[in-house]
Order: structure tokens, then C-alpha cells, then sequence
């Protein structure tokens, strides 16, 4: 380079750019990071096919059902066809999802045109669990009906309770008991808390605050996946697990199920669960178990703003178009969450009062809390009475619109990564390499007079071509 | 880069996060050609019928199903069912919701025909179970929590045919339909259904006759299966043109011209003096000319 | 609106609607329960008072009378009068051409003494809702003059046939009304040509509307606030019972159906309808639909053949008109006690909370309340009826 009279010098400013985030990551990303064989392993059962049917896209579902009776591969270009024209981008991508997933792999048809085929093993088990046949679950054995049966808001107030405990520990309520050195563990390993430099207890991260803010099911995934990281190194086994996690999330809520069968390392991970509110039982040795609503339909977390049409837990927030937000509530953690972003102005027995103020959600956004965490925890947790007023918005959208504009107002500055070209010999030098720049889109700065130039690093190596070639042809 | 890609495309692409409700009206009318001739087909529907609404239930955790048998003088839901739901343990690998969506479907089924007393008609009274169905969507609307959006449709499997004396309550639960933002779909096994048709032109469904029995469950997860707002993305049989010519009280004829009464609206294909509806006595027509010209219309 | 002849107290003195007595506290003492109650029962109310087979005027042709006088730009309706007046005439022409496809209507703004008529008497709601929207901004000047609007409207109802329903619907926010002659004299040929005047009045009772409406059997009723008047003015939505001057008789109409022959294509024709427009100007398509008598084309119907004069329609156009005619039976309120475990159309289960249940006079099912009121404001038929098979028979006969 420095031949050509002309030197790069690279900003590499990546911690900068973004504060790390808290990485929520659906099945559908979990599942493409394991090895094929893991996964050709999971699909050995019927709920985890199911499971995967449900996270796929629309139109995915659609192909799959389509050929789920099919035998032979079928012909890409008629696959294709099912589609419209004007979607052929999403099929695309739907198929890319399928491939990626290996729910279908390319066959060969003969007369060599190229072919889809259902993986044989997710085929058939997706059939078992539509249409029967096969072995029962795991958990499906018979039981003596239960004379202390639990009804559903026994079982929801002791999953709110358990999982309140989890969170409250992380928000440094003194409340120490009721959580195992195992759940802690799982934080720290999780990022959500980390040992204090002085005296080592575990206290709130960032990511962990973001955490907080999450509904209460993607809470729940989130924990979980973190969960099955660390579950290999606790001699369990993941498939096993994750096929337990399934079967719990595809139970029915206030039926008893039956531990029969289980083999040990099951036995261990269901005690877990146990703690943290995700199943009930009342003695460890009980020989049933009672899945809560937190197992419940465990991977639909994704799905933003979908109520499932039984009550849900109540919302409690309204927040008025002057900025006031009143919380009906008395739960000292729900109030510190709100106390994160609000100025808080009295508190009554049932009701809290606050205000949201310019300075208020900057220091929030200072915690690195996103506006939209803020906005998406306020219509998560929006009173009945807000979603009645207005169908589409929970929230006034001056209140909204003022927090996005509180959280731009601290990114005035982009940040890109850039190579910065300089010292050139000639002003055409200069102009003629702008204009390659400018025309291919690389170009982020320049500045004639110094006859400098900053282009984005993707088009470093293709401007450096050009400019060899501009030079040699010169 | 390919993957940062990825994660945008996937954005944009986010499928339509809505509930939805489907109730399948199946006509098991015994009187209706097909289960006249062959008792047997109706296992084979209702097993269709099944693994379909099962196959609905699959598609969204949170989508829901009813199911309704129109029977030859009652019509009655089968699924949920009104009494309470069966005790169900898993038997096999089949998803237990699945099982019990089965099970309380037959047993619902058996205590229907065997309370039949045999009286043939060829006509089911399919209108009074789409305005039962509606009632019922209606309900699940009015009871869902507030901010959740919910989409209904129906889905009309029969056999037996169509004809005028249903018209007035097909028409008003068409409207009704259509104001509801309910969508009347129609899968016909045996006769060609005009009005049913009409039905579906009108809330925007879909009209299929299936060529052949025995494909059922091809043909309703292939054209049935998909949810109105992704229909647009897939390629699906083409709105046929629906004949809207209106059929008159006299004869229940198709007529072209007719004369509608001008304060009941009844249609008669020829000028009569007294309006049979509603009893009212008409002003004699002008000029003879006007009567003389229809009849050449009508050769 | 109280008679003064028969009432015996100044409307200030009546004994008002005292709403408040009907309110009791449940157990838990919430009034939720209590009030939705009151609501639902107005709804029945308003059930009971439709008889069944009355003769019902169908073929409407009204005339909206509207006040753009300055009274109008007065903010006791948000933003003001004329503003939140737009608003609703936009959802009551929708509304008005759902429920009355081969009804007609007509919009005359009263401005500064003068009427203009801003849309001709058509079935088009299109039409209609576009002259609206352009009155957003129209200057709200001087008084209007009552007399002149009616006789606008009159002289071009007075050229109907005589089998058609002729309607005027004057919205006034003005309290005075500046006249050339006396009006009582257009109220008399208003009444000699039987078209029937219905107010509403947006700021307080005048004596010269009330008379109006007296006089031609309409209807005169002042809003107390925006809901109050969207409810008023969406009573006008149901055809009025037939004026008694109003003649009977068989209309010819055609009911065209797209000419298809299956597997061929259909020839590309223009339509009548957009032939001679200047704005939009004729397409050659293939679809539309075709006069039976002259094979004219139209894009849309209902329409009135512009070539052999036919009125052409479809049936469901006659067909949503016809609950008004054949509505569903009015159900018998009873006390609950265990008639049933749920009710027949919705499968709700009955609870104690359920005080009374409905019953069909005619199939005998029983029904929730939710379901009494949707079958008879939507729904227009009695599911248990049309669920058996041998009433259905006896009502088709």
C-alpha cells in the first residue's frame, strides 16, 4: 500500500458499538446450532417433532403437512409451485429453514430433477403424534386418581410464587432462602448475575435487568436454555431432557401425571424443574407431578403479543397519556422493576404511582435497558382496561413514540467500521477512486480538500482491487 | 454476513401470530346420497374429518376447534362437547390432546345416531348449524380477553344438497358472517351447492367439490388447512363465478326478469295481483305492452 | 320528547328518568353487574318495540337535510358540531346502503338562507360519502332556512312513483330557521305528497320541528351527547313503517349473472356505467354484469340500466332487506331454573349467575341472554328453528 503513496488505517471501535445485549434465541435458533445427528436423535420423538412443527413458519407448515403423506421425494420446482409469484422470496427462505432444520433433505428424483424428501425419522414420528401409534410418553402411565388433587390456581400461585423467588433473588430482595446453590449457579453461568468484585456474592448484570423485564415466558425459555447448557456437565442426558421438556410443555394443565418409568437422571432433572415452579409435587417420592403454566407451551415465547385465550395472568400498569403511570400492585418486585424506569411518587397499599420522566429513562438507558424492553414491558403488563380502549394500542403512542425519541437522542452517533484512505498523490487519483467508492455503495466519508476517504470494511478488499488494477493500468 | 442476512429476512417474514378458530360443521344426515348408498363412507370422513381438526390444533398451540355434526333433525356440537371432557391417558405416542379431540368426537357421534329415530330426509338443515356455529364463535369473541386477536371460520362438509327453502336463513348468515369478519369455507362430497357457494363469495371463503372420496384428507389439508391471511400466499383453486340470480317464491325457479314486491320483496317470475307474502293487493300494471314483451323474453 | 298536550308537567318537572334507583349493589358490592343489566334490557327493549308484519316502507328514498349554518361550528360535539356530524353520516351512509341495498338517498346542505343539493338522489354510497368529506371545508356562514331545504328535497320526491317510501332526515344545529314564506304551508304539501320529515336537533327543542315532524309522522328527538346521537341518528337505519298514502305494487327488476360458458374466456366489453364519465372513462374488461333485457354491461350493481331502464339487482340485494320483513320471534324472558344446562346455540353453561333465560315461542330451545340479543340485532334467525326440521317446513309453506 504504502507504495501507492496511499495508507489504511482500520478503527476497530466494536465494544463501542453495542452493549451487550441480552441474546434471546428461539428454538428454532437453539435447534440450527446442534449437529445433525443430535438432531436426527430428537427427532426419534414425537414430541419434539411436534414441538418443531410448531416453531416452523406458516409456510413451512404448510409444505411439511403437504407432504407428510407423501413417500417419494417430490420435485422442488412443484414444491415451489405451491407458492405464489410474488412470495417467492419467503419461499425461499422457508425452504432454507426446512434445510437447515434437516425436517427435509434434497433427494434426487429419478429423471434427475431435484427433490424434497421428509426426513424418514421426523416423518414418522411427526405421524405418531398427529395420528397415534407407537409408544406412549414417558410420563402417560396410569394413576390411581388423586385424593389431594391440586386445581389449577393452587398450581399457578405456586409457580408465580417459585419463580418470584428466582427473581427475586436476582434483584437482591433479601430474600436468601428457597433458592439452591443450583439455580445460582445457573445465573451466573447465565450471565444474569455476576460475583462482586469485594466480596464475591452474586449481584444483577445488565443482561440480568433486561432479563427482568422479559414476560414471564421468555423468562422461562431463556432460564431453560441456559439450563441445558449446563446440563451435560451434570451427567444428564440433553435429548432425554429435552424430550421431558417437551412432554411437560404439551401436558395438560391441572392433570396429574405419573413418574413411573422415570429413570434416574430424569428423577434429578424433574426435581429441578421442581424448584423452580416449572412442575408440582408435593413430596419429592410423591410418584406424580403436576405440570404448571410455566412448562406449559414452553417454546411459544416468541410469539409477541399472543394471549392464549385462557385468563392470563392479570395486567396491572396504566399509563396515561401525561406520563403517569399507575401499577395495581403489591408486589415489591414489580415495583422495583417499575422503579427502573419511573420516578416513583407514592405508594399505597394496592397502587403505586409514578411518573416517566426525560431522566428517568435515561438512566435506564444508561443500565442498558432498550427502549423497546421498556415499552414491550409496560404492554406486557398493560391493565385489561388499557387493551380495551384502544384495539391496537395498549399504550398511548405519545408516551411511546416520546421514549424512542429519549433513546435517540442518546445515539446521535452511528458507528461504522471503516478503512480510511489517504495521501493520494493526485486530486484524479483521489476522484476516480471516490467515484468507484461512491458508485459501488462503500463509501462513507470524504473529504476533497485533504483528499481523504473512508470507506465501510466489506468494500475494503473490493476498493484495494481497484485501486491495484486503476494503478497498474496507469 | 450470510447469517446476519438471515435474521432480517426472518423478520420480515414473521408469520402471522393470530389464534384461530375453526368450527367444522361435518353433515351426518343419513339421508344424503352417499351414506344412503354406502354407510361406510361416513367412518371414513369422520376419521378425515379428525386427523384434519388435529391437524388444525398442530398448526398453534393456542389455536382452538369445535366441531359439529348436523344431523338429520338435531345439530350438535361433538367437540367440545357439553358434557365433561373425558379422562383421557395416553395409550400411544399420539399427543394427548389429539386423543381426547378423537375420542370425545366418536363417542359424542355414537350417542347421536343411536338416539336417531330414522326419519329420511335428503336435506340437512345446514343453515341452523351455521347460525349455531356462529352463536358459539360469537361467544369465544365476546369472552376472549381484551388486546387478543382472534380469527374464526368455518368449515362446511357435506354431502346433501342445497335448495331455496334454507334461503332466507343462509342469506342472513352469510351477512351475519361477513359482518363478523367470519369466513364460511365449503368442502362439498357429492352435489354441486349453489347457495353454499354464494356463502363463500360473499365472506371471501373457499368453494371445493372434490372429484373423488377418497383423497378427503388430501384435499382438506391441501386446500382448507391454510389460514385465510396466508392464503393469498399459496396457490388455491380460483374463486369460481357464482351465479346470483335470485329464484322466486311461486315455483322456487331461477328467474332472470322478475317482479319484486314492493314492500315485502318476494320475487315472482310472473305479475300476479295479490302478493302472496304479505298479502297485499297491487296496483295493475301500465300498459299491457310490458306483459307481452316479458313473454317473449322468456322464449 | 314529552307531548305537551298530555303531559302534565313541564319537562323539567317529570319525573326524571331517575337512573340511578335502578342501580343495587351486588353481594360483593360491585355495580358492574347492575348496570350491565340496565344496558342489556334497553336492548330488549328496543326488540320488543319492532312488531313483526308491519307493512315497512322498502323502497326508501330519503333525503338528508343538513345544517352547515355557523351553528354548526359550535364545540359542544368534539371537535365541533359539524366535524363530529361528518363523522357519523359517514358510518349511517355505510350502514344506510348495507341494510337497504335498493334504497336511495340524497344530501342538501342548508347555508346562508339558501339549500344546495351537493348529491343527487342515487344508490351509490360512494357518491354520497365523497360530497360529505368535501364539506370538511366549507365555510360555516349565516342561517339556514328549513323552508327552503324541504322544498328542494320536495320537488324531487314529489317525481317518484307512488310505491316509494319518500324521507327526509334534517339534522339542525340551529335554533332558528330564517324563511321566505310561511312553512307551514311546505309542511302541507309535504304531508299532501306523504313524505315523512324526521329531525334531529342538536341544540334544544324548537317548536317549529317538533311540529314537522307531528304533521308528516316522523320522528323529532335533540341529542343529549355524541353516543346519544350516533343511537338516534342509527334509528333511521331501519325502514319506517309504509306511509298510508303509499301504493303497492310488483316492480319488474333483472337479476344479471355473468355471462360465463366454462372453459371459454369472456369476450372484452365495456361497461354502461363508465362509458360516457370523463374522469374515469371506459375500460374494456372482461368481467361485469348483464342486463337480461338488453345485454347492457355494468361494472357493479344494484344499478338501474341506463340503455332499458330495468332496475337490475342481485339477490342478495333483496335478500338483506328481507330480515326486516321475516324477523326472527321475538324470545319469552323466564326465570332460570335448571330448563337446561346450556344454552342451545353458544354451548354456555348455565350458572346461578344466569337470573333468566330466553325461550324461542316457536322450537321452544332455550337461550342465553348474549345470544337473545346477537340473534336479534345480527343474526336475524332462531338457530333452534332453523335447526328442525319440521318448523322450517311449516314456515317455508
Amino acid at each position: 500500500m504504502a507504495d501507492n503513496g496511499l495508507s489504511s488505517s482500520q478503527q476497530v471501535n466494536n465494544v463501542l458499538i453495542q452493549p451487550s445485549n441480552l441474546e434471546c434465541k428461539n428454538l428454532y435458533d437453539y435447534l440450527t446450532t446442534r449437529p445433525q445427528n443430535v438432531l436426527e436423535r430428537l427427532y426419534n420423538h414425537p414430541t419434539i417433532c411436534l414441538a418443531v412443527y410448531r416453531e416452523l413458519p406458516e409456510l413451512a407448515r404448510q409444505y411439511v403437512i403437504r407432504i407428510l403423506f407423501v413417500e417419494q421425494p417430490v420435485p422442488q420446482a412443484v414444491v415451489a409451485s405451491w407458492g405464489h409469484q410474488a412470495f417467492s422470496k419467503e419461499h425461499v427462505y422457508v425452504s432454507k429453514v426446512l434445510s437447515n432444520l434437516f425436517v427435509w433433505q434434497e433427494a434426487s428424483i429419478p429423471g434427475g430433477l431435484p427433490g424434497w424428501i421428509l426426513s424418514t425419522t421426523f416423518k414418522r414420528n411427526l405421524k405418531i403424534a398427529l395420528l397415534g401409534g407407537g409408544k406412549p410418553w414417558s410420563m402417560s402411565s396410569a394413576l390411581d386418581p388423586d385424593n389431594k388433587a391440586r386445581d389449577i390456581t393452587f398450581l399457578d400461585a405456586y409457580s408465580a410464587e417459585r419463580w418470584e423467588c428466582v427473581l427475586h433473588y436476582m434483584v437482591g430482595s433479601q430474600q436468601q432462602e428457597g433458592i439452591s446453590a443450583d439455580a445460582v449457579r445457573i445465573l451466573l453461568h447465565a450471565g444474569l448475575m455476576k460475583r462482586d468484585e469485594d466480596d464475591g456474592s452474586p449481584v444483577i448484570t445488565r443482561q440480568g435487568f433486561q432479563f427482568l423485564l422479559l414476560d414471564r415466558q421468555a423468562q422461562v425459555w431463556h432460564f431453560v436454555l441456559q439450563y441445558l447448557d449446563t446440563v451435560e456437565q451434570r451427567g444428564l442426558d440433553l435429548a432425554e431432557c429435552l424430550t421431558f421438556l417437551f412432554q411437560l410443555s404439551f401436558s395438560t394443565l391441572g392433570k396429574d401425571y405419573s413418574t413411573e418409568g422415570m429413570n434416574q437422571r430424569l428423577l434429578v432433572f424433574l426435581q429441578h424443574l421442581r424448584e423452580f415452579g416449572l412442575v408440582y409435587q408435593r413430596k419429592r417420592k410423591a410418584g406424580r407431578f403436576y405440570p404448571t403454566r410455566l412448562a406449559l407451551n414452553i417454546t411459544s415465547s416468541q410469539s409477541k403479543g399472543v394471549h392464549v385465550l385462557e385468563d392470563v395472568p392479570k395486567g396491572y400498569i396504566v399509563v396515561e397519556t401525561n406520563y403517569r403511570v399507575y401499577a395495581y400492585t403489591d408486589s415489591n418486585l414489580q415495583v422495583a422493576l417499575l422503579g427502573l424506569f419511573t420516578d416513583l411518587l407514592y405508594r399505597f397499599p394496592n397502587v403505586v404511582v409514578g411518573i416517566l420522566t426525560r431522566d428517568s429513562i435515561r438512566q435506564a438507558l444508561r443500565g442498558g435497558i432498550t427502549a423497546e424492553q421498556i415499552i414491550g414491558y409496560l404492554t406486557q403488563h398493560a391493565h385489561s382496561q388499557m387493551l380495551q380502549n384502544e384495539s391496537n394500542h395498549a399504550l398511548p403512542p405519545t408516551v411511546v413514540d416520546q421514549i424512542k425519541l429519549w433513546e435517540l437522542e442518546r445515539n446521535r452517533l452511528v458507528y461504522s467500521d471503516g478503512v480510511l484512505y489517504s495521501q493520494f498523490l493526485s486530486q484524479a487519483d483521489f476522484n476516480v477512486l471516490r467515484e468507484y467508492a461512491q458508485s459501488s455503495g462503500y463509501l462513507i466519508w470524504s473529504n476533497k480538500e485533504k483528499r481523504t476517504m473512508v470507506v465501510n470494511k466489506s468494500g475494503h478488499d473490493d476498493v484495494k482491487k481497484f485501486w491495484k488494477r486503476y494503478s497498474k493500468g496507469n | 454476513m450470510s447469517l446476519e442476512l438471515e435474521t432480517t429476512k426472518s423478520e420480515d417474514f414473521v408469520s402471522t401470530d393470530e389464534i384461530s378458530l375453526l368450527v367444522i360443521i361435518l353433515d351426518t344426515n343419513p339421508g344424503q346420497r352417499l351414506l344412503r348408498e354406502n354407510p361406510q363412507t361416513l367412518t371414513q370422513c369422520v376419521d378425515s374429518i379428525i386427523a384434519f381438526g388435529n391437524s388444525h390444533l398442530m398448526q398453534k398451540s393456542q389455536n382452538k376447534l369445535a366441531i359439529m355434526a348436523c344431523h338429520s333433525k338435531t345439530s350438535e356440537f361433538i367437540y367440545p362437547g357439553a358434557s365433561k371432557t373425558l379422562d383421557i391417558r395416553q395409550i400411544d405416542g399420539q399427543y394427548e390432546v389429539f386423543t381426547l379431540v378423537e375420542r370425545t368426537i366418536k363417542t359424542n357421534l355414537h350417542k347421536i345416531i343411536a338416539t336417531e329415530n330414522t326419519i329420511l330426509s335428503n336435506e340437512s338443515l345446514l343453515a341452523g348449524a351455521l347460525s349455531m356455529a356462529l352463536c358459539y364463535i360469537h361467544r369465544i369473541q365476546r369472552n376472549k380477553p381484551p388486546g387478543c386477536k382472534l380469527n374464526s371460520r368455518i368449515l362446511v362438509v357435506t354431502g346433501s344438497g342445497d335448495s331455496a327453502f334454507q334461503y332466507m336463513s343462509y342469506m342472513n348468515v352469510f351477512f351475519t358472517a361477513q359482518k363478523q369478519n367470519v369466513v364460511i369455507d365449503v368442502c362439498a362430497l357429492d352435489q354441486h351447492l349453489s347457495l353454499l357457494q354464494q356463502g363463500c363469495d360473499i365472506t371471501n371463503g373457499l368453494y371445493l367439490k372434490i372429484p373423488q372420496l377418497q383423497g378427503l384428507l388430501q384435499y382438506l389439508l391441501w386446500v382448507f388447512l391454510p389460514e385465510p391471511p396466508i392464503r393469498p400466499k399459496l396457490v388455491l383453486p380460483p374463486p369460481v363465478k357464482v351465479d346470483y340470480r335470485a329464484a322466486c317464491f311461486c315455483h322456487r325457479e331461477m328467474v332472470d326478469i322478475g317482479y319484486v314486491c314492493s314492500v315485502c320483496l318476494s320475487i315472482f317470475c310472473k305479475f300476479s295481483p295479490i302478493c302472496t307474502t304479505c298479502h297485499t293487493v297491487f296496483k295493475m300494471p301500465g300498459p299491457l305492452a310490458v306483459k307481452s314483451k316479458k313473454k317473449k323474453m322468456k322464449l | 320528547m314529552v307531548d305537551e298536550e298530555d303531559a302534565k308537567e313541564y319537562r323539567w318537572e317529570t319525573g326524571y328518568e331517575k337512573t340511578w334507583e335502578a342501580i343495587k349493589e351486588d353481594d360483593e358490592g360491585f355495580l358492574e353487574a347492575s348496570v350491565t343489566d340496565i344496558i342489556q334490557r334497553a336492548k330488549r327493549k328496543r326488540q320488543a318495540q319492532k312488531l313483526p308484519n308491519t307493512k315497512l316502507g322498502m323502497m326508501r328514498h330519503l333525503y338528508l337535510l343538513l345544517d352547515c349554518s355557523d351553528s354548526m361550528s359550535n364545540q359542544d360535539l368534539k371537535p365541533t358540531r359539524l366535524y363530529c356530524t361528518l363523522k357519523l353520516l359517514e358510518l349511517f351512509i355505510e350502514e344506510f346502503f348495507d341494510q337497504n341495498p335498493i334504497s336511495q338517498l340524497g344530501v342538501i346542505i342548508m347555508q346562508n338562507k339558501r339549500a344546495d343539493k351537493i348529491s343527487e338522489l342515487t344508490g351509490n354510497p360512494r357518491k354520497h360519502i365523497k360530497a360529505i368529506t368535501t364539506l370538511n371545508r366549507t365555510s360555516l356562514i349565516g342561517e339556514p332556512s328549513l323552508q327552503n331545504g324541504l322544498n328542494v328535497a320536495l320537488k324531487s320526491l314529489k317525481l317518484l312513483p307512488s310505491h316509494a317510501s319518500r324521507e327526509v332526515l334534517v339534522i339542525i344545529g340551529s335554533l332558528t330557521t330564517c324563511d321566505p314564506t310561511d312553512i307551514n304551508t311546505t309542511i302541507d304539501a309535504l304531508k299532501v305528497e306523504g313524505v315523512r320529515c324526521s329531525i334531529i336537533g342538536l341544540a334544544a327543542e324548537v317548536h317549529i320541528c317538533k311540529q314537522l315532524a307531528a304533521e308528516t309522522n316522523g320522528t323529532y328527538s335533540v341529542i343529549l351527547d355524541d353516543s346519544h346521537y350516533k343511537d338516534l341518528l342509527f334509528q333511521h337505519i331501519e325502514p319506517p313503517p309504509a306511509a298510508v298514502c303509499l301504493d303497492s305494487s310488483l316492480i319488474k327488476m333483472g337479476f344479471p349473472h355473468q355471462m360465463v360458458t366454462e372453459g371459454t374466456d369472456e369476450p372484452l366489453t365495456m361497461c354502461m356505467c363508465h362509458v360516457d364519465s370523463v374522469e374515469e372513462g371506459s375500460k374494456l374488461t372482461t368481467g361485469g354484469y348483464y342486463c337480461p333485457q338488453c345485454c347492457s354491461k355494468y361494472c357493479e350493481l344494484p344499478v338501474e340500466c341506463r340503455v332499458c331502464g330495468l332496475t337490475l339487482v342481485s339477490a342478495p340485494h333483496l335478500a338483506r332487506s328481507y330480515h326486516h320483513l321475516f324477523p326472527a320471534p321475538s324470545f319469552k324472558e323466564t326465570d332460570y331454573n335448571n330448563q337446561s344446562l346450556i344454552c342451545y346455540s353458544c354451548q354456555k353453561s348455565f350458572t346461578d349467575l344466569d337470573k333468566h333465560v330466553y325461550q324461542c315461542p316457536k322450537c321452544e330451545r332455550t337461550f342465553c341472554i348474549d345470544c337473545d340479543i346477537f340473534i336479534h340485532d345480527v343474526l336475524h334467525t332462531c338457530p333452534g328453528c332453523a335447526t328442525n326440521p319440521a318448523i322450517l317446513q311449516s314456515n317455508s309453506d
